[in-house]
């Protein structure tokens, strides 16, 4: 289980309120994960194409897709979708966008 | 090292001094931050242009976080002759995406170097990191809730605005003119000294996002769409929220119709009376942000007929041109304002005005408020599945804002598209005075024919524009050597003097704009 995200967010945003120039600590920063959690890297960037609403990328949401063939694609891109290198997403994001993604109801089947 | 698992160098570079490069780069980086295997630079060559990936694969990919680490990057760079295309968020699709403009040379991914250093929301304004993105500032001040708005371009999210801002692209709000509202920036010059813009070098100065000229010459302009340097920081002003934001849509049924809602909206523009920009999009590209596709309709081969357009127009209710725009401001001010935007449509005796209680939460109206007014979504990459299999460059002539200029323009493009076999798919997105005419030339990449088509369709369209003294604001990294050459002989023997002056190894993105002290002879 990724840790919660929230107390992260509190602490980012108290560094930030209070140090606006200040280096907000690299040390502090690595030892966060990327993302926070798969539910939110899915919600910032993946969903804005995936999520059923928007329908530009194939929806992902509850189709057990494995860990590796998601990689995959998010590494080399595929036709339409972009490549994201690890600078922007790395390995254990996606990890974690693909446990959550397994979490997810699969959408009714359309008419 | 000797485990390096691509045979990508820089040119001129044999692999033994590349290796050695690659020892110094680890020990100012770390192991981590040097990437050199085939598998880790793979995801910087995914690129949407009419070449093979190979023709834009990098050697090595480095990332840094701290302007001291671009310092030294930079040494290492000048002692070994290491050329380094710098990216920032790296999502530049149709313009050359995160790979280099020349195979071989080395990435410097500054995504990770990603710190909000300031939001100011009193004096509005921004000072980023370049691994920022439009979405991470995004959720900043709306957890702060902060009184401010941002503008960016439709990949928005994952965007970020110094990238963005480096390449003078555009948004839709009325702070849609980026460049123009950026405001300090730090540079990391070729000789590792660190240069700020504006009133940033004065010591103890709190002026930097306050007024751009500084003393003396100013030099922001000159870094962007350049080679000059590496931005590692970029201030820019913020657009305070306004109380109402009304959003709405004007479609009009013939194509014909472009001239005069140019001539009607010019005036509405120039008095700020609509202060955004504002964009009028054509039947395909409203369609394939709307998420039509083109193998719902035909799978003919060749450029959609007519027929089908029409078609599309009949059974989604788009117009062949779609409008949007938006006013901002107290209730008082929305009010008057709408009232004269009305009596102008009015006056035109066409035009189909939509509102925002009209349209609902339906697409593409939603993804066009929503852009209007700083709220990210991704809603306008269904362009990219008109055709499918990742080809598009945009092709983007500047336009006076005068109705036939925008219809010689449009028929110039089309008949060029239609020609090699491709579609119009176009807006035009509109300041006072100009036009960003963008046009996104798409095609299936997986077909080699089809991609053929679409490089030589994109060669003749620069040809043909050029003949007319039109020229693009912007364009992909395989034809930036080619606009180069439209601008003439004597602004490139200056950018050239500039950077023999700056970077006298020519270790900064050569190529870059056609910048290039290894390629340019004085003469093209």
């Amino acid at each position: 289980m990724p840790r919660p995200s929230r107390n992260k967010n509190a602490i980012r945003l108290m560094l930030a309120g209070v140090l606006p120039l200040a280096c907000a600590s690299a040390a502090y920063a690595q030892e966060q994960s990327q993302w926070g959690s798969g539910k939110n890297l899915y919600e910032k960037v993946c969903g804005h194409c995936h999520a059923p609403e928007v329908g530009v990328g194939t929806v992902l949401a509850g189709r057990d897709l494995p860990e590796a063939y998601v990689r995959s694609i998010v590494r080399n891109g595929f036709n339409a979708m972009p490549s994201f290198p690890a600078s922007y997403i790395d390995d254990e994001s996606i990890a974690q966008v693909t446990e959550y993604l397994s979490t997810l109801p699969a959408p009714a089947a359309q008419p | 090292m000797s485990d390096q698992n691509t045979t990508v160098l820089p040119e001129g570079i044999d692999r033994k001094e590349f290796d050695k490069a690659l020892e110094k780069f680890r020990a100012l980086l770390g192991e981590a931050n040097v990437l050199a295997q085939a598998d880790q630079l793979m995801p910087y060559n995914k690129v949407m242009m009419s070449v093979e990936n190979a023709a834009h694969a990098p050697s090595a990919a480095l990332t840094a976080t701290t302007v001291e680490q671009v310092q030294g990057v930079v040494r290492i760079c000048n002692e070994h002759k290491i050329p380094v295309w710098t990216i920032s968020t790296g999502r530049n699709f149709g313009y050359g995406s995160a790979a280099p403009v020349k195979r071989g040379q080395v990435i410097l991914d500054l995504k990770k170097m990603n710190r909000i250093l300031k939001v100011d929301a009193d004096m509005c304004y921004a000072l980023v990191e370049p691994g920022v993105t439009y979405g991470q500032l995004y959720d900043y001040i709306e957890k702060n809730n902060l009184p401010l708005m941002l503008s960016f371009s439709a990949p928005s999210a994952i965007a970020g605005p110094l990238g963005n801002t480096m390449d003078r692209g555009v948004g839709y709000t009325p702070y849609g003119e980026h460049f123009m509202m950026q405001c300090g920036m730090e540079v990391v010059m070729a000789n590792g000294e660190v240069y700020r813009t504006g009133m940033g070098g004065v010591k103890g100065s709190n002026t930097w996002q306050i007024f751009k000229w500084g003393y003396g010459p100013t030099l922001d302009g000159m870094f962007t769409q350049a080679n000059y340097g590496i931005t590692t920081k970029m201030g820019f002003w913020l657009m305070p929220k306004p109380p109402v934001f009304k959003p709405f849509e004007v479609i009009f049924e013939d194509e014909t119709d472009i001239a005069e809602i140019v001539e009607m909206l010019r005036p509405l523009r120039i008095s700020g009376t609509i202060p955004n920009s504002v964009v009028i999009a054509n039947i395909l590209w409203e369609a394939g942000s709307g998420n039509v596709r083109r193998s719902q309709y035909t799978t003919e081969p060749g450029h959609t007929p007519d027929s089908v357009l029409k078609q599309i127009q009949k059974d989604t209710g788009m117009g062949a041109w779609n409008l949007y725009a938006a006013l901002y401001g107290t209730q008082e001010q929305v009010d008057v304002n709408w009232k004269i935007v009305t009596d102008a449509f009015k006056k035109l005796g066409k035009g189909r005005i939509v509102t925002q209680e009209k349209a609902g939460d339906t697409q593409p109206f939603k993804y066009r408020a929503e852009l209007m007014s700083g709220v990210p979504n991704l809603q306008e990459f269904g362009l990219y599945n008109w055709r499918g299999g990742g080809g598009s460059m945009w092709f983007a002539p500047v336009s006076e804002a005068r109705g036939s200029e925008c219809e010689k323009q449009a028929r110039l493009a089309k008949r060029v598209l239609h020609k090699h076999g491709l579609d119009y798919v176009a807006e035009f997105i509109v300041a006072p005075r100009d036009m960003h005419h963008v046009i996104d030339v798409l095609f299936d990449r997986t077909k080699e024919e089809e991609r053929q088509r679409a490089d030589a369709c994109f060669g003749e369209l620069l040809d043909e524009f050029e003949k007319e003294g039109y020229a693009v604001y912007r364009v992909n990294t395989r034809f930036q050597e080619r606009v180069a050459q439209s601008y003439g002989t004597v602004k490139r023997n200056v950018e050239h003097a500039i950077k023999r002056a700056l970077d006298p190894n020519n270790i900064l993105a050569p190529g870059r704009s056609g910048i290039d002290l290894d390629k340019y002879d004085g003469n093209s």
